[in-house]
Formats: C-alpha cells, sequence, structure tokens
C-alpha cells in the first residue's frame, strides 16, 4: 500500500471510529452546556476578528482602542468591538519513534498506528466541530475544514520523531500528546513543563502493547530495544514479571503525576482495546478543558 | 586397515574420537540453551532485573541423544568405513589380478569383470597399486616362446581402466609358460596380494597347474576364485563324421547334474539350417548326438555352435572334411548280394561311408547323378562309351579309383595312370614260392597318403604289375617295401586317375581290413574335394577368425597365415586364432575344439591357496551414507534449536508446507524408482481412448530406468523427424510393459534387449503373439553392435532366450528389393547408433499380414540415434559417427514407421517404374 493509499485507509477508519461519537457530543455539550465550539459568534463583545460595534468611550479603555475614523464623524470618542470568537486550537503530537513501531501476537496493530488512529480521530471531531488543528513539528499554521483532515492523515502516516523538545506551540495552546511515554521520565517531564511553560494546556495518551503490559514470556530471553537501549539478558522472564508490572504501574503514576502537576490529564490505552475508548476518554478531556478556558478566558478578557 | 566382518575402517584411528562422546554428553548438558532474542519496546523498564536467575539448562534429552548420533555418526564417517572389500590377504602391498583370461573365461566374462573391478575398487579405496595379468599368451615371440601381458604397476584406479579393457582370448591359457615369465616380472613387487581369476579348468598337464600356483605364491599369498563346475565352459568337440549324419560332441568341465544343451547348425550366411539338443547325461563329462540333415543341408553347414554359449570353443567351424560328396562304385564281380564278405566293394563302402554317401550303378548314371569320386572295383575294359565319358569327367574335376583284380590283371583298357604288364601279375608268397607277402614301404612325401601310419600287418599277396617308365616313380603314391608301386596315380585335367594295383576286397592282400585303408580312402576322397595334398605348399591365410566371445569378424592383427602343411599340426594361439584359414578356392577351419583342448575341471588347489566362488561383493563404501544421514541430522538439529528459540514458531507451519510440496513430489517419484510393480496397473478405458486418438508409437519397458529413458528419447526423436519430414503426425511415445498393457494401439513398438530382462510370462507371450498376429510391428534392438564385427552378437542370444516360446517366424537378413528399402526413402543399409550388421525380417513374407513382416531384428541401437533434444539436436554421439550415419539411421526410422503404417504399399509393382526412374537417377548423381 502507497503512503497516500495508507494515509486513506488511516483517514476512513478515523472517521467510522469518530462516526460513533456525535451521541457523545451532544452528552458532552450537555454536560458542557455553555462550551460552544468554533467559529461562531458569542454575540458578545470580545477578542474576535469580525466587526461588533461602536461603543462609547470609557475611561479605562486604552487609548489603542479607540476608532480614530468612527470618532472623527462625530465629537464623541467611539472604540470598536469586535464579536468574541470561541476558535480553539488544539496541537496533536504523535510519537513517531522506533519503539512505536510494534506490536507483539496478542495486538491487532503497532502502537504507531493506533496512536495515528487516535490522533486522526480525535481531530476529525475536532476539525467538525470547527475548530483548529495542528500537528507539532510539521505545521506551523492550523488548519481548518473537511479539507483539513486528509491532510493531516497524509502527515500522520510519516515518520515522525521522539518528543517534542523545542516544538513551538503558541501560548495558551492546547496540546494532545499521544505516545508510549517509555522514554526516560525525565525528558517527559521536561516537554511538558516546557509546553506549560508556554501556557499550554494538554493531555498525555500513553498507547502500549499488551505484551508491555503483561510481559507474557518465559524462559531464558534476551530482550532487544527498538532503539538500542540495549539488550537486558533475562535469566528466567517468569519471575520478573511482577516486578516489571510493579515498574510499569509505577512509570504510569509519575505520568499521571507529571500531568496533575502541569494541570493537564493522562489516560492510558492497549492496543488490543477498542479505539473508541480512548478518544471518548480524550474528547471528553478536551471537551472540559475547552469548557474550562471558554469560562476563563472571558472572565479575563472582561 | 582394520575390520569387522564385511565392516573395514580405512582410518581406524578415527574411532578414538568416540571417546569424546561422554565429554560431549557432560558440554551439552551444562550449556544452558541459547536465549530467545525477543525486540521488545519496554527495554528500559528491564533493566537490572532477575540477573541473579537463570533458567536451568534443560536440553531435552531427545535433542541431546540427537546430537550425539549425529556426532558419532561424523566421527563414523572420518574413520572410513567400507563393507565388503572383497581383497584376500591383506598385505597392503599392490594386488595382482592373474585373470585367466583364454577361451574358457569368457563364459562368465561379466562375473569375472564385475569380480576383478570389485577387487580394484577395494584396493583403490585402501590406496594401493595393482597390476592386472593375463594367463593366455597374447603373442608369441620370436624364439617361440609366448609373450604375457603382464601388466605395469599402477594405481588401482588406472589399472581399473584396464581390466575394463580386458577381453577373453579365443585360445587356451598357458599356465605354464605365464608361470615362467611371471617369475620375472614378479621379482620387484613386495607384499603383493595375488588374486587368481581362475577359468576352472584344469591344464592338459598338472604339473603345469603345480607350477603356476608355486609361481604365485611365491609372490605373495593368492586368493583363487572360481566357478562352481556347472556354471564352467561348455566346449564344442569336432563332430565325428557319421554315415548317418554328424555325431556331435561337446565336453563339459566336471560330471555333474543332467544339462542339456542345443547346438545350432549354421550355414555360412548365419541361417540356421537346424537344432539338435545335446544332453550331458547326470555323471557325464561329455555328450554326444546325431545331427541328422539331408546330405545338401549338411554340405551347406558352416559352423556349429552351442546355443547361448559366448566362447569361442562353443563354436566349430566345419570345412571341407566334413562335407559329404557322393561317390559311386562300380564292380565288375558279382558276389554283391550272396556273398558281401567277398564283394569288391564291401570294404569300399564302408572305408567311404564316414565321409561320402555311397551310389551304385552304371557309370552314366553315376556321372549324371554328380559323383566326385568313382571307384572301379576290378573292371577290366570300359565301353568306348564310357571310357570317353569318363575321361571328361575326369578332365572336369573327376577321381576316378581304380582297383585291379583278376579281370585288370588279364587286360586292361588305356583309363589308367601307368601302362600294366601283361601276365597276369606277381604273385608274392604262395605254397610254390619261397617269397613272403609284402608290407608296405613309407609313403613318398609327394603323396597324399604322406604322414598315414602305416600298420606292420598289412601283406600283399598278388598285384599288377607297371611297367617301368621315367616318370613312374613321381606317379607313385604307395609302394611295397621292395619299392613296387602299390598306388600309382596321374593327374588329368582338374582330377585325378588313381590305380591300386592290389584288389579292393582280402582276396589279394589284406590293406582292405586295415584302417589304414579307410585313411587312404579318406585322402583320396579329400582330393576330390579339392583340398589336395599336391598343394601342400601353398599358405592359407587367415580369412575370418573368432574372438573370445566367439564372434565371428575380420582376423586381428596378429594373425599369421599357416603354411598348408602344416595345418593339421596347428594349434589356435595368439599366431593363429581359431577361424577359417584359405581363401575362396579352399577353406580350412582352425577349431578349438579340434586337437587336444583340456575342458577338464581344476579340481583342487595346490598349496594352500583359498578358493572363492565368484560373488559379485563388491566394496560398498559407506562414508557417503553416513555423511549424508549426519546433514540430515544436522539440519533437523537446526531446525529443532529454532524452534527452540522461538524463531521458528509461527512461520514452522508455512515452512513445513513449503518443505512438505517438494517432498510430495519427490517420495512418488522415489516411489515409483523403486523396483516392483506397485504401479501395474492396466490401461482404464478413457486413458485407452486418448491413446488411439493420434498415431503413437511405444517401447517396451525393459527395468533398466537408463534404456527405458533411451528408448524415449529415441521415439520422441523420432515421432519429431516423422512429424517434420512426412505426414504422419506422430503424438508423444509410450512405455509398455507387455505383460500389463494392451499393443493394440500401437503401430510399431520398439524392443531394446538387455541383460537384466526375465523371460516373457505366458500373459506377456499371448499378447504379443496376439499383437504380431494381427499386424503389429515389432522392432527387436540387441543394441550391441560392436563396430566392425558382422554376424551374431551375445545379445542375439540373449534376445533368443527372452523370446523362447514366441511365436517368430523364420528370420532372413532384409533383401535389397524389401519393402523397407523404399518404404518411403531409397535405402540400402540400416545403421544405427552403431554401422554395420544387417536388419533381419521375416523370411517369408507372402503368408500372414499381406507379406508385411511383423519383426524386425536389429543390433544397432537405433533409438540411441534417434534420440533428439529439445532444441532437435543429437544426444548421443554415432559410432563410428558422422552426420550422414545419422541421416541415415533417421532416414531408416522413418523408412520403418512407413512399413509399420503403409505395410507392402511401396512393393507394390506398380511403384516399380518410379523407383528405377529414381535408382537411376541416383545412381548418375553419385
Amino acid at each position: 500500500m502507497s503512503a497516500a493509499g495508507a494515509a486513506q485507509e488511516v483517514r476512513r477508519r478515523a472517521e467510522r471510529t469518530a462516526a460513533a461519537l456525535p451521541a457523545l457530543l451532544v452528552a458532552a455539550r450537555r454536560v458542557a452546556a455553555t462550551v460552544q465550539q468554533g467559529v461562531h459568534g458569542r454575540r458578545r463583545p470580545g477578542p474576535g476578528e469580525t466587526f461588533w460595534q461602536f461603543r462609547r468611550y470609557e475611561p479605562g479603555d486604552p487609548a489603542s482602542a479607540i476608532d480614530w475614523r468612527q470618532s472623527a464623524r462625530t465629537s464623541r470618542l467611539y472604540v470598536r468591538e469586535r464579536e468574541w470568537e470561541a476558535s480553539q486550537t488544539v496541537w496533536i503530537w504523535r510519537d513517531g519513534s522506533a519503539s512505536m513501531a510494534f506490536a507483539s501476537s496478542g495486538a491487532a496493530e503497532t502502537k504507531a498506528d493506533r496512536a495515528a488512529l487516535i490522533a486522526l480521530a480525535v481531530a476529525a471531531l475536532l476539525l467538525r466541530g470547527g475548530e483548529q488543528v495542528a500537528l507539532f513539528g510539521a505545521d506551523r499554521r492550523p488548519a481548518r475544514g473537511a479539507a483539513a483532515l486528509a491532510r493531516l492523515a497524509e502527515r500522520l502516516i510519516g515518520g515522525g520523531g521522539g518528543l517534542p523538545a523545542d516544538a513551538w506551540a503558541p501560548r495558551h495552546a492546547r496540546v494532545v500528546l499521544i505516545g508510549d511515554f517509555l522514554d526516560p521520565i525525565e525528558e517527559i517531564e521536561a516537554a511538558v513543563e516546557r509546553l506549560t511553560g508556554q501556557g499550554a494546556m494538554g493531555h498525555l495518551v500513553q498507547v502500549l502493547d499488551p505484551a508491555e503490559e503483561t510481559l507474557p514470556f518465559s524462559g531464558r530471553v534476551r530482550f532487544a530495544g527498538l532503539e538500542g537501549e540495549g539488550e537486558p539478558l533475562i535469566g528466567r522472564v517468569e519471575a520478573v514479571r511482577a516486578e516489571y508490572r510493579a515498574r510499569l504501574a509505577a512509570r504510569r503514576a509519575a505520568l499521571a503525576a507529571i500531568a496533575r502537576r502541569a494541570g493537564w490529564t493522562s489516560l492510558s490505552h492497549r492496543t488490543d482495546r477498542a479505539p473508541e475508548t480512548a478518544v471518548l476518554a480524550l474528547y471528553l478531556a478536551l471537551a472540559a478543558q475547552l469548557d474550562g478556558a471558554a469560562r476563563a478566558r472571558p472572565a479575563a478578557a472582561s | 586397515m582394520f575390520g569387522f566382518g564385511a565392516l573395514t575402517f580405512m582410518a581406524p584411528w578415527a574411532l578414538a574420537a568416540l571417546a569424546v562422546l561422554p565429554l560431549l554428553w557432560l558440554l551439552l548438558r551444562v550449556r544452558p540453551p541459547a536465549p530467545r532474542r525477543i525486540a521488545f519496546p519496554a527495554v528500559r523498564l528491564l533493566f537490572g532485573l532477575g540477573e541473579d536467575e537463570q533458567t536451568p539448562a534443560r536440553t531435552p534429552p531427545w535433542l541431546l541423544i540427537l546430537r550425539l548420533v549425529l556426532a558419532a555418526l561424523v566421527i563414523l564417517a572420518a574413520a572410513h568405513p567400507v563393507i565388503d572389500i572383497p581383497a584376500a590377504g591383506r598385505t597392503g602391498g599392490p594386488l595382482v589380478l592373474v585373470i585367466d583370461d583364454g577361451w574358457a573365461a569368457a563364459a562368465g566374462w561379466e562375473r569375472r569383470a564385475a569380480l576383478g573391478e570389485a577387487l580394484l575398487e577395494g584396493a583403490a579405496l585402501e590406496g594401493r597399486g595393482a597390476r592386472i595379468a593375463g594367463t593366455a599368451p597374447t603373442a608369441v615371440g620370436a624364439d617361440g616362446r609366448p609373450r604375457f601381458a603382464l601388466g605395469a604397476l599402477t594405481p588401482a584406479r588406472d589399472a581399473l581402466a584396464a581390466l575394463r579393457l580386458a577381453r577373453p582370448k579365443p585360445w587356451p591359457v598357458d599356465r605354464a609358460g605365464f608361470a615362467e615369465a611371471f617369475r620375472g616380472a614378479a621379482a620387484d613387487m613386495e607384499d603383493a596380494e595375488i588374486a587368481w581369476l581362475s577359468d576352472g579348468i584344469a591344464d592338459t598337464d598338472p604339473a603345469a597347474t603345480a607350477r603356476f600356483m608355486a609361481a604365485l605364491e611365491a609372490a605373495g599369498p593368492v586368493t583363487a576364485w572360481l566357478d562352481p563346475p556347472e556354471d564352467r565352459a561348455l566346449a564344442l568337440l569336432p563332430p565325428a563324421a557319421d554315415a548317418g549324419g554328424l555325431a556331435l560332441r561337446a565336453a563339459r568341465a566336471a560330471a555333474g547334474a543332467a544339462r542339456t544343451i542345443v547346438v545350432h547348425a549354421a550355414a555360412a550366411d548365419g541361417r540356421v539350417l537346424a537344432s539338435q539338443p545335446l544332453t550331458f547325461a547326470e555323471g557325464e563329462a561329455r555328450a554326444e548326438g546325431l545331427l541328422d540333415v539331408p546330405l545338401d543341408l549338411r554340405n551347406a553347414i558352416a559352423r556349429l555352435a552351442i546355443e547361448g554359449e559366448a566362447s569361442a570353443a562353443a563354436t566349430l567351424f566345419l570345412d571341407e572334411r566334413y562335407r559329404r560328396r557322393p561317390a559311386g562304385l562300380i564292380s565288375g564281380g558279382g558276389f554283391e548280394s550272396s556273398q558281401p564278405l567277398l564283394s569288391d566293394l564291401y570294404y569300399l563302402e564302408r572305408a567311404l561311408a564316414p565321409f561320402s554317401e555311397t551310389r551304385r550303378g552304371n557309370v552314366e548314371e553315376l556321372i549324371g547323378g554328380g559323383v566326385s569320386l568313382l571307384v572301379l572295383a576290378d573292371v577290366g575294359q570300359l565301353t568306348a562309351g564310357a571310357e570317353s565319358a569318363l575321361a571328361r569327367w575326369i578332365e572336369s574335376g573327376g577321381v576316378l579309383v581304380r582297383f585291379a583284380g583278376a579281370r585288370v590283371a588279364e587286360g586292361v583298357d588305356g583309363l589308367v595312370p601307368v601302362r600294366l604288364r601283361g601276365g597276369g601279375g606277381r604273385a608274392l608268397g604262395g605254397a610254390l614260392t619261397w617269397e613272403r607277402p609284402r608290407g608296405l614301404g613309407p609313403f613318398p612325401d609327394a603323396s597324399p597318403f604322406a604322414g598315414l601310419a602305416i600298420p606292420d600287418d598289412v601283406a600283399v599277396e598278388r598285384q599288377v604289375l607297371a611297367e617301368p617308365a621315367l616318370d613312374l616313380d613321381a606317379k607313385s603314391w604307395a609302394r611295397l617295401d621292395d619299392g613296387t608301386p602299390l598306388v600309382t596315380a596321374e593327374r588329368r585335367g582338374a582330377g585325378w586317375l588313381v590305380l591300386f594295383h592290389t584288389t579292393a576286397n582280402a582276396e589279394w592282400s589284406s590293406l582292405a581290413l586295415s584302417g589304414l585303408f579307410v585313411e587312404m580312402m579318406q585322402r583320396i576322397a579329400g582330393l576330390s574335394e579339392g583340398v589336395a595334398g599336391a598343394d601342400a605348399a601353398g599358405v592359407l591365410p587367415p580369412l575370418t577368425s573368432l574372438d573370445g566371445f566367439g564372434r565371428l569378424g575380420d582376423p586381428p592383427s596378429g594373425a599369421a597365415p599357416i603354411a598348408a602343411r602344416d595345418f593339421a599340426a596347428a594349434r589356435p594361439g595368439p599366431a593363429h586364432p581359431p577361424g577359417e584359414y584359405g581363401d575362396s578356392m579352399q577353406r580350412r577351419a582352425l577349431n578349438l575344439g579340434g586337437g587336444e583342448l583340456a575342458t577338464a575341471a581344476l579340481a583342487a588347489l595346490p598349496g594352500d591357496a583359498a578358493a572363492r566362488g565368484y560373488t559379485a561383493a563388491r566394496a560398498r563404501d559407506i562414508r557417503p551414507w553416513l555423511l549424508a544421514a549426519a546433514l540430515a541430522l544436522a539440519v533437523a538439529d537446526t531446525l529443532i534449536a529454532l524452534r527452540l528459540r522461538g524463531r521458528l514458531r509461527a512461520p514452522f507451519r508455512r515452512r513445513a508446507g513449503a518443505l512438505a510440496a517438494p517432498l510430495a513430489a519427490v517420495v512418488p517419484l522415489a516411489l515409483a524408482a523403486l523396483p516392483g510393480d506397485a504401479a501395474a496397473q492396466a490401461l482404464s478405458d478413457a486413458e485407452a481412448a486418448a491413446l488411439t486418438q493420434q498415431t503413437r508409437f511405444a517401447w517396451v519397458e525393459t527395468g533398466d530406468a537408463e534404456i527405458d529413458r533411451v528408448s524415449a528419447e529415441g521415439l520422441t526423436g523420432l515421432s519429431w523427424v516423422l512429424r517434420a519430414r512426412t505426414a504422419v503426425e506422430a503424438g508423444a511415445p509410450v512405455g509398455v510393459d507387455p505383460a500389463r498393457d494392451e499393443l493394440a494401439f500401437f503401430p510399431l513398438l520398439y524392443w531394446p534387449a538387455s541383460a537384466g530382462q526375465a523371460p516373457l510370462a505366458a500373459a506377456a507371450i499371448g499378447r504379443i503373439d496376439d499383437y504380431l498376429r494381427r499386424g503389429g510391428l515389432i522392432l527387436f534392438d540387441t543394441r550391441d553392435r560392436s563396430p566392425g564385427a558382422d554376424g551374431e552378437t551375445p545379445g542375439g542370444a540373449r534376445l533368443r532366450a527372452l523370446l523362447r516360446g514366441l511365436d517368430i517366424p523364420p528370420l532372413r537378413r532384409v533383401p535389397r528389393d524389401h519393402a523397407l528399402t523404399r518404404a518411403f526413402y531409397l535405402l540400402d543399409r540400416f545403421p544405427g547408433r552403431w554401422a554395420g550388421g544387417g536388419i533381419w525380417v521375416e523370411s517369408h513374407e507372402g503368408g500372414a499380414n499381406d507379406g508385411v513382416s511383423s519383426v524386425v531384428v536389429g543390433s544397432n541401437d537405433y533409438a540411441a540415434a534417434w534420440a533428439l533434444d529439445a532444441d532437435g539436436f543429437p544426444l548421443y554421439p554415432t559410432i563410428p559417427g558422422t552426420d550422414r550415419q545419422r541421416e541415415w539411421a533417421m532416414r531408416f526410422g522413418i523408412n520403418l514407421a512407413m512399413y509399420a503404417l503403409t505395410g507392402n504399399y511401396k512393393a507394390d509393382q506398380v511403384h516399380i517404374p518410379a523407383i528405377l526412374r529414381r535408382l537411376g537417377e541416383t545412381g548418375a548423381a553419385e
């Protein structure tokens, strides 16, 4: 299958996954009734592009807000107000490192494929809601509309790299990070702190293979990392299984702690589960965060 | 070298490595299995885990055993085991093969050669040298002593090639002479081991055998191989010319169980004129039988041969000595019926009967009846007409023998060699005389009686006397001891006039009662056949010779002419191979069976040599098998190891499937290659219907894969050529087994004869008979024509044995105007892979099948000449090998196919003008 074909395939699957969600969207709207997505005017002044109204200058308005042309027609000073547009941009990062290209015998697909699927499904949902979506590393400009999904799909199929160490994201962006997060915990923490420092709010989605969860091997095994980490020899795998699981749980807890400290959310997903669960959870988290931001922003602005 | 029974290790020191096996066991047990290698992204979480705990090394015991077996196999293979090295003394020195390669070795030559090859292969495996010596002389030196092939010491591998070239000689071995030559040659050989491949026939002189064995044993330990007595050579002894026919005599080596052989009498052109079974009674070493054939046929017999016995001694040439010529007897007396013992002709008849047919009558009747010898006993006066008729008859080659008697003494006509004195002749001895009856004096050298032994008791009491004359001495063939001529003779024209000066009965002398009389009459009868004592000065060059297998061929280069005077004493040897000598005018036969041919079995070996039977024990090197087994085990071990490491988990089934496909293809092939009739399955109707869709030729499967393959290739090539050149759209040929398959679908059956074929089963015979009777055509190919040789080949005998019981009509060489010579191409020769030799067809055309011969027999390996590869290039070289020969072979194939398909169409007279015109054109073109 060519890259374009693969992109189309992933997009098709992602749309199908997302197709189950409109009902959830309604439910989410009910949960957060005030959350209005997309580029529709809020019928009240606020930050935005579109002209809303002129109003009389009041003390305290910044001088720069005065519309001098309008003021020149009359003897009063007018301030131009724009309609508040609530369109949000969500920046998505999908781990493209070598360790993602792994699928054990119990999994239907590789972690990379699953991560791409989740990312695209979320993107499809967001685009349908009128939000803007962008990929870390790939674009500088967020895109919107149905055409953006096709472009995203193509980019998600391609390679990609590790954690965006110096990825640029606009201030106060919404960030979704999807990966296995098996890198050293310090690197993850540093990346999240950097993004948080730029004012980003985000979500960590850890995608793991069932074999990574359960360590179903036995006997004498030499494990080889996919990114050249080394090849530890385990004399009896069954003996270390419990300890491995404890380490994995600790890793997950550490990840959750990082997210919590940054005010982010985190969730874990296994490739042998249905992708809808992860998409739904991510959607809910995003919805809650967007809602929170929408409420926080006018307050800050007004 | 080191061996257990039949098993020998060529490198036994390698077996010491077996001691390492227990160590290997320990090592394999201690060493943990190699870890599986698993790619795992979450490897960071695993660092530092479980470093103190290891999976105990549990190599499965069966895998352990497999690996030990593998190691043991390799060690055994390194020790190079060989089964059945047929060496005798195992001295380690060179192996000397002393082969009895005389006539008696031809009978089981294949066995001997196989054993020799086995011995040499064994020696080659052991890295020994070898030399090959033959006990039959190869030449006669200038000093009159025989020369022998003593070989040279070469590596055994090279000696093998020399052995394959060795052939039995058509003369007897000379072990005494060989012993002498061998002593000198073997002096430089250390530590030699002698293997004597004996023919099992004793020397005439027992001391020769003893000397021979002593010479061999002086060189090293001797092992002798002997055939069981019943398998040793047979010899055909010269037949005695008997009144009733030819009394055949054959000898075998040892008196054993009763055995019947068949002797064929063949004409000069190879036609079998008569066959006579001879039975060796139980406990008898000789067999006799009377071959009773009409006189004309009997005189046409040129050779006698034992069927199925390919040796020079099993073939006997008959020359003029065995021809019976009618002799006419006329008596002047009248006692014939009433007092036979007083008759003139009584003794003559008995003296002539062994080699002549006697007739009686008057002169005109006898001359008109074609006698070549006429005896007039005591006929004094012939009528003038009779005298002139006799004179003309003598001029044209007749021999007239007259005996004296009372009437001759009274007066004789002019038809005598010398003038006789009148007066009743001379009486010696008697009551009134002091003289005693006279004996015979020595025969003059020029006389045809020269060399005959003269008995003492022959006395002549009365004789007629010759007038003294200048040429009387030259005309005298025999004299009394006082010098008086007793037999005088005169050459007249091409014939002879002979006069015995005494009577043909016992009245005047006792000559007629003696054995000498018979011999004298035989010599005279010999004159009538053109074998004249007067030509004794001539030289008889070799005309045709037998080779060691009794095949007729041109004389070898070493064959020397024999002086006619020495011919009777000549014995077959390197200078004089058995065969026919002389020229077109006179032929003499030099037979191995003549003279004192030793045919008795070699009873016991002198000395301490060990004797063994010829068993085809062949050294079998089992190292390759061990290595193959080890390799298979190694492959299995690798697969198992991969499986244990998990590398072969899911793909294993797929890979096993991929392996199974070729296996599934190979196993039936291997099964098909196994002998046996696993595939014996008659044709179904559908297959039969498919076979009839196209004209197809078929070959008879011999069971020998190589021959069958050549047959298939040959017929495929022929079918291809037929499609290319003719209107015959021949399909792919088919192999058939007459015992199993229906033959009716095939117009032409190609039947190669091979050594390994079993005689036909009754069902097969019935089917083939039916096929031939209904118009089928079979080409029998004995495939063993040796270049240059003519006449019958050993394969012919084999073919005859194979087809015994089949209703094959008498055959003849294909005549020049046979339909086969012009069915498509005009042909005058029929080569296959070999050139030479004719083909044989039914001799009675015009009988069944509208005169189309149902059998064609040849020996030129036709299929190999027809075989073409996929690109139409020939697969096998022709011998002597020209493109022209290949083309002729193809044309023969096409003609044969046309003959099979169109029968005698081209023999029809309608085509004669066209053929004549073509013949004229080709004649003009050439």
